[in-house]
């Protein structure tokens, strides 16, 4: 869940850790339902004010790939299947919502027969039915959505869709049983991931007859707890409660408190941060400015909340360019990095922790180890520079000119000095450009913009060591020559690609084998060192004294509709 | 007459054409600035990432593009940014403008203000104490780059000082639309305000402190003079009449600018979302459409400018119309 | 002439009262020896031409005063550097311990020999940065003005002098760029330039080059320049010592090169410090946009922009760049008025 939007919010977040957040997460269990109609007749209402400095684009659950709106599309539309809403890693969880269950594969894997609710309303009025769900699956492709090649490409069919969207029919993939009730999926392999890209806003169940093309600044209806009424990226956001909804799922779409929802756009974060401190906004989508820290830390304490994020920030270091086609190169970078001064720069150690491998903590496949570090072990101590001269010494590529990317914002910017100045001390000619965030990320995956070393984040789309390990370094991920490579090092790996495909094929049958052979692909690839691991980066999320019952998703984040100002 | 009208159009024109190429010409040549796969989203697949590039016609020639950009901006006005799916460039611009006009023309009153009284006051005052103290204030005000300024009055106002007597009415940054606040449009934009006209008041007292002592030593003025009218009859219906002839015609020129965008940097400072800071932001994120718009909006009003300031001077120099 | 690109002043290419004036010049002895007379009496302007001069030769000092008295690196991130204050070791970068302990902030500023201004979200010495960045803010902001006047001198004069068809395709190309509001054409270049530098043939430009910035900002005042150039030399061409040189059959370049070139060019000195003062602004202010003089360079807006982050909680960063921004400025625009008066007090630029 990355792009631009996110890597602003990633800019300074930050976290405590998982048991202060969960103290407070009352509903998390959702066995509580007296207890939940108590507090909601005694909070219902009012109007939640949140506010970000930049709008995410298009307002099309289908195309927009942003983590800003993937959690509002939380609480406005539903997919067959959804993430838990709940606190902490529950959100990990997946549960059925458009759909009554979650069916059992048939066909070795290949088959899913989908039951869909009965009574369940679009904000319009009309009932969802199947013929609404084959309508949206078809429309995924009919509007080019950025996920069709990467999550969608396994449904029968979806190779004609995406060869030419217009006449996308996914006969045979997606068919409907009006008399049954139910939605078929086929699929050309099993996949093991099939549910979390189900269950991802791109498969939002729409109206059959939305538009057909990018809904830009025109809300289409959904089948959540709260419709978006308007929207304006240079203006605001509202969001009301959907007239027609009855709760159906509280894991799945639980009822709001808020009567209203307002998104402002525009606002500088240091106008949010006073506004926020003075009562007139709740919540800010970016991370408050460095500057402001120590202030809203000591004199606002109780109104910050710190949660861990399933990302991570990296250097990219382009393995078909020297001096980093060198291993040597690759893997002195790793030592010399001082983890710890990268965590100052993004505000702390409250804020982000030091990392040297690529699946984040918490996260399936993850095994704390550290090999580029003074005292290799489970965790990063401190740099080693010694070891990091001796490899340059060795590698022979001292004195080369080496250029690092970075993003124009103050963190990124940061961190770019920093490795500019760590590789001028390793002896290298080094210099350091900043350029747009919203241009950097595609400008630094094209091999013809040559660049040699850059800054990145990803965070996850779902919890799937896939979703980073293979995502970023398959060799499919690696497209010479286009803007849409993301594989940024361009590093290609047969061995550990045919393991990537082993422990996908095994995560079908044996989830917990799958994630220690992950565990094993993620050391495999620090071995290589393509990219820098930096650090982990936490959320901080500062919410008026106001606002209650605070309650972070660790898939979707904070659960906006869950809180209450009343 | 007529002739000169419409070679002044054309002219006009021209200039635009001029400049809506140039931009659109300086886009094509940045790398990185294809914008398929900006549009398609993150690690799109390579159809995708085709797809979309056929249908924004990125794959057609560039003079086509041109033609069809610009034909979706002035005739059909439904082009729509690159960046925010969906949002009208057109619109978006004329949203952002009352904000940049409330800022221009809020300053401009104080600079037209307090240019004319510290030149009228410096001439009259030649050679003293005053006449120094003003210039050298003036000269300062010149000197200062605008953004530092802004900041430096956001440190003093929003932080510093805040909690004193003296800004503790100053309201968070951004602006609050006139017709729904009028007490806090004017609150958000006094310190934008001075922080602009600082420069102009600057170069306008100077220039017009010059202007009027050479205006003391034409002849119509010592006869004036000599006739025994009063000082202050000669400042104000002689002097000060030929004086603000080249004041004149410099406001419509640095109102057509601002209005046009140039506060740019006062507009980054406050956080104000004016025309500036939307082509600020539309050319960091090389949002084509959004710089086309908001440059040809810009380059509209410094044209305008241009014509009206000659206007006006054939209409109130009667040495030009002579000649 | 900061945020605004205009008050270029109309009236300079009205031909109206040149050529007597010229004539007056032609006459006296040593319009040089004169000015410099003037200029002597002038305390005004010795005043500011020594505030620039310490600021010239301090800025030459840099590489002294990082060495010798601050004793850092200014262009090398020291993020867990100790130094001794009053007799204790501090960290330069400290995290907050109150409250929740977010953030960290960089050492304030000390006073002492080390660290006198403070250090930036790098840990780098400010006060050392600040001479650096004089360095880099003075050497562009002279030679691009000596860019832009030399071209403004040839498009000018080609213009003015040749006249018919020269004279139309110029004075349009100048009509657009001069439409074109001077930031909007300076960010676009920047953004175009500062992502990939520039290649022409053999000849490579880096994007982290100088050059850029010194090239960018020596073309988008070209205009601003050329047009009282022309207009100065449509006057002259008039003029009754031209007319009668060209009715003696003195060919055109002698005419050009005795009677036109030795007029503009006092021109253009006058133009030379005003054209430094808005330079060093218009420099400060791409860089303050992150798309002047990049990293590691310094320069007075590279600082400030640095300083932006830390405003609230280390204002000396940003404030200390600023106030150096003004001095200079101002110093050169006190010698631009009295080199004005003293050599060609028709000339007007701002």
């Amino acid at each position: 869940m990355t792009t631009m939007r996110l890597k602003r919010l990633a800019r300074r977040a930050g976290l405590i850790t998982a048991g202060m957040l969960l103290a407070q997460t009352a509903l998390s269990s959702g066995a509580l339902a007296d207890e939940r109609a108590d507090l909601m007749a005694k909070h219902r209402g009012g109007t939640i004010t949140l506010a970000a400095v930049s709008a995410a684009g298009t307002v099309d659950p289908m195309i927009n790939y942003t983590a800003q709106f993937w959690q509002i599309y939380q609480l406005t539309y539903d997919g067959l299947v959804k993430f838990k809403q709940a606190g902490g890693t529950d959100g990990f969880e997946i549960v059925p919502s458009i759909a009554e269950e979650i069916p059992q594969a048939t066909n070795d894997g290949k088959t899913y027969v989908f039951k869909i609710r009965k009574g369940i309303k679009f904000s319009n009025g009309k009932d969802v039915t199947p013929a609404d769900v084959v309508a949206s699956f078809q429309r995924i492709f009919k509007v080019k959505g950025p996920t069709t090649g990467s999550f969608y490409n396994g449904l029968v069919g979806a190779d004609a869709c995406i060869a030419d969207a217009a006449t996308c029919t996914l006969d045979g993939g997606v068919v409907a049983d009006e008399a049954a009730g139910t939605v078929t999926i086929n699929l050309t392999a099993p996949d093991a991931e099939i549910f979390s890209k189900l269950a991802v806003p791109h498969a939002s169940i729409l109206p059959a007859d939305a538009p057909l093309a990018d809904a830009g600044t025109t809300p289409i209806p959904g089948t959540g707890a709260y419709y978006i009424d308007s929207y304006n990226p240079n203006e605001q956001m509202v969001i009301k409660r959907n007239p027609h909804f009855k709760e159906w799922s509280v894991d799945a779409q639980p009822d709001g408190y808020a009567d209203e929802i307002v998104y402002k756009f525009g606002l500088t974060e240091e106008a949010t941060i006073n506004a926020i401190i003075n009562g007139q906004i709740d919540w800010m989508f970016d991370a408050p400015p460095s500057d402001r820290l120590a202030e809203i830390g000591s004199k606002y304490a109780s109104q910050i909340k710190i949660d861990p994020l399933a990302a991570f920030w990296y250097a990219p270091m382009n393995t078909n360019l020297p001096p980093f086609d060198n291993v040597k190169v690759r893997q002195a970078v790793n030592y010399a990095l001082d983890r710890d001064a990268l965590v100052g720069l993004f505000g702390g150690e409250a804020l982000a922790q030091p990392t040297c491998q690529i699946l984040p903590p918490d996260f399936p496949g993850h095994v704390d180890d550290c090999s580029y570090t003074a005292e290799p072990g489970p965790e990063w101590v401190g740099p080693d520079m010694e070891k990091a001269k001796a490899l340059i010494e060795e590698s022979g590529t001292k004195g080369q000119k080496v250029t690092v990317i970075a993003e124009d914002n103050a963190v990124s910017r940061g961190i770019g000095t920093y490795l500019q100045s760590l590789l001028s001390e390793l002896g290298y000619d080094a210099s350091m450009k900043a350029i747009s965030p919203n241009i950097q990320f595609t400008y630094i995956q094209n091999t013809n913009n040559k660049v040699q070393m850059s800054i990145s984040q990803w965070y996850m789309d779902y919890p799937a060591a896939s979703n980073f390990l293979n995502v970023l370094l398959s060799c499919a991920s690696f497209v010479p020559g286009s803007d849409s490579s993301i594989n940024i090092s361009g590093y290609c790996n047969k061995d550990l690609d045919a393991k990537m495909k082993e422990a996908m094929t095994l995560a079908l049958t044996d989830p917990d084998a799958a994630n220690a052979l992950w565990a094993d692909v993620d050391k495999g690839f620090m071995e290589q060192a393509p990219l820098a691991p930096l650090f982990t980066p936490k959320s901080v999320n500062f919410t008026s004294a106001r606002l209650d019952n605070y309650v972070f998703n660790k898939q979707n984040r904070w659960l906006i509709s869950q809180s209450w100002v009343k | 007459m007529v002739f000169a009208i419409l070679q002044r159009l054309g002219q006009m024109l021209f200039v635009m054409f001029g400049i809506s190429a140039l931009v659109f010409l300086i886009f094509f040549a940045t790398p990185g600035s294809d914008p398929a796969a900006r549009i398609a989203g993150r690690n799109a697949a390579q159809e995708t990432v085709e797809a979309v590039r056929k249908e924004f016609g990125f794959d057609q020639p560039l003079p086509i593009q041109y033609g069809v950009m610009m034909k979706r901006l002035f005739i059909t006005q439904d082009l729509a940014s690159f960046v925010n799916r969906g949002l009208r460039v057109v619109p978006a611009v004329m949203d952002a403008a009352p904000v940049t006009l409330s800022l221009v023309a809020g300053a401009a009153v104080l600079w037209v203000i307090g240019g004319i009284f510290v030149g009228v006051l410096a001439a009259l005052t030649r050679d003293t104490l005053i006449d120094r103290g003003l210039m050298v204030l003036a000269l300062i005000g010149v000197s200062m780059p605008v953004y530092w300024l802004g900041e430096v009055m956001n440190l003093i106002s929003q932080s510093r000082f805040h909690d004193t007597i003296f800004f503790s009415w100053v309201p968070a940054l951004g602006y609050k639309p006139l017709t729904e606040d009028p007490v806090g449009w004017f609150k958000t934009l006094v310190i934008p305000w001075f922080t602009l006209a600082a420069l102009y008041i600057g170069i306008y007292g100077r220039v017009l402190r010059a202007n009027l002592v050479e205006a003391y030593q034409e002849d119509f003025i010592r006869t004036a003079r000599a006739k025994g009218l009063s000082p202050a009859r000669v400042m104000l219906r002689h002097a000060l009449r030929t004086s603000l002839i080249p004041f004149v015609t410099m406001f419509g020129l640095d109102f057509g600018v601002l209005v046009g965008g140039s506060a740019l940097l006062t507009e980054v400072v406050f956080g104000l979302n004016g025309v500036g800071r939307l082509t600020y932001q539309a050319l960091l994120n090389l949002d084509l459409p959004m710089i086309l718009g908001t440059v040809m909006y810009a380059s509209f009003f410094v044209v305008i400018a241009n014509a009206l300031v000659d206007l006006v001077y054939v209409v109130i120099d009667p040495r030009v119309r002579g000649a | 002439m900061t945020d605004a690109t205009a008050s270029a002043e109309p009236l300079a290419d009205l031909p109206a009262t040149a050529p007597t004036g010229s004539k007056n010049r032609r006459a006296s002895s040593n319009p040089w020896a004169r000015a410099w007379r003037i200029l002597k009496r002038d305390r005004p302007t010795l005043l500011a031409a020594a505030m620039l001069a310490i600021i010239v030769l301090s800025s030459l000092c840099a590489p002294l005063y990082a060495s010798y008295v601050s004793g850092t690196d200014p262009f090398r991130s020291s993020l867990s550097a100790r130094i001794m204050v009053d007799g204790k070791r501090v960290k330069v970068m400290q995290a907050s311990t109150e409250g929740l302990g977010l953030g960290v902030s960089p050492i304030g500023p000390t006073w002492g020999p080390q660290y006198l201004l403070g250090a930036d979200t790098q840990g780098r010495d400010v006060a050392a940065r600040l001479l650096y960045g004089g360095r880099n803010s003075l050497l562009i902001a002279a030679t691009s003005t000596a860019i832009c006047l030399c071209l403004a001198a040839i498009v000018g004069i080609s213009a003015g002098f040749f006249g018919g068809w020269v004279d139309k395709v110029l004075s349009r190309i100048l009509d657009i760029l001069w439409a074109f509001p001077v930031y909007l054409l300076a960010i676009s270049l920047s953004i175009v330039f500062i992502s990939q530098g520039i290649v022409i043939g053999p000849i490579e430009i880096r994007a982290d080059s100088l050059l850029l910035p010194i090239f960018i900002i020596g073309i988008i005042y070209v205009p601003y320049v050329a047009r009282p150039v022309r207009g100065r030399v449509l006057a002259l061409k008039e003029s009754e010592f031209v007319l009668a040189a060209r009715g003696l059959g003195i060919p055109a370049w002698r005419i050009l090169l005795h009677d036109i070139l030795p007029n503009v060019s006092t021109m253009l000195i006058v133009f030379v410090p005003l054209m430094m003062g808005l330079n060093i602004i218009i420099e400060s202010s791409l860089s303050f946009l992150s798309i002047g003089v990049q990293a590691p360079d310094a320069s007075w807006g590279t600082i400030i922009q640095d300083g932006q982050t830390l405003l609230y909680s280390r204002p000396a960063v940003a404030l200390a760049p600023g106030i150096a921004i003004v001095l200079t400025v101002l110093s050169l625009n006190v010698l631009g008025d009295s080199l004005r008066d003293a050599l060609d007090p028709r000339t007007k630029l701002v």
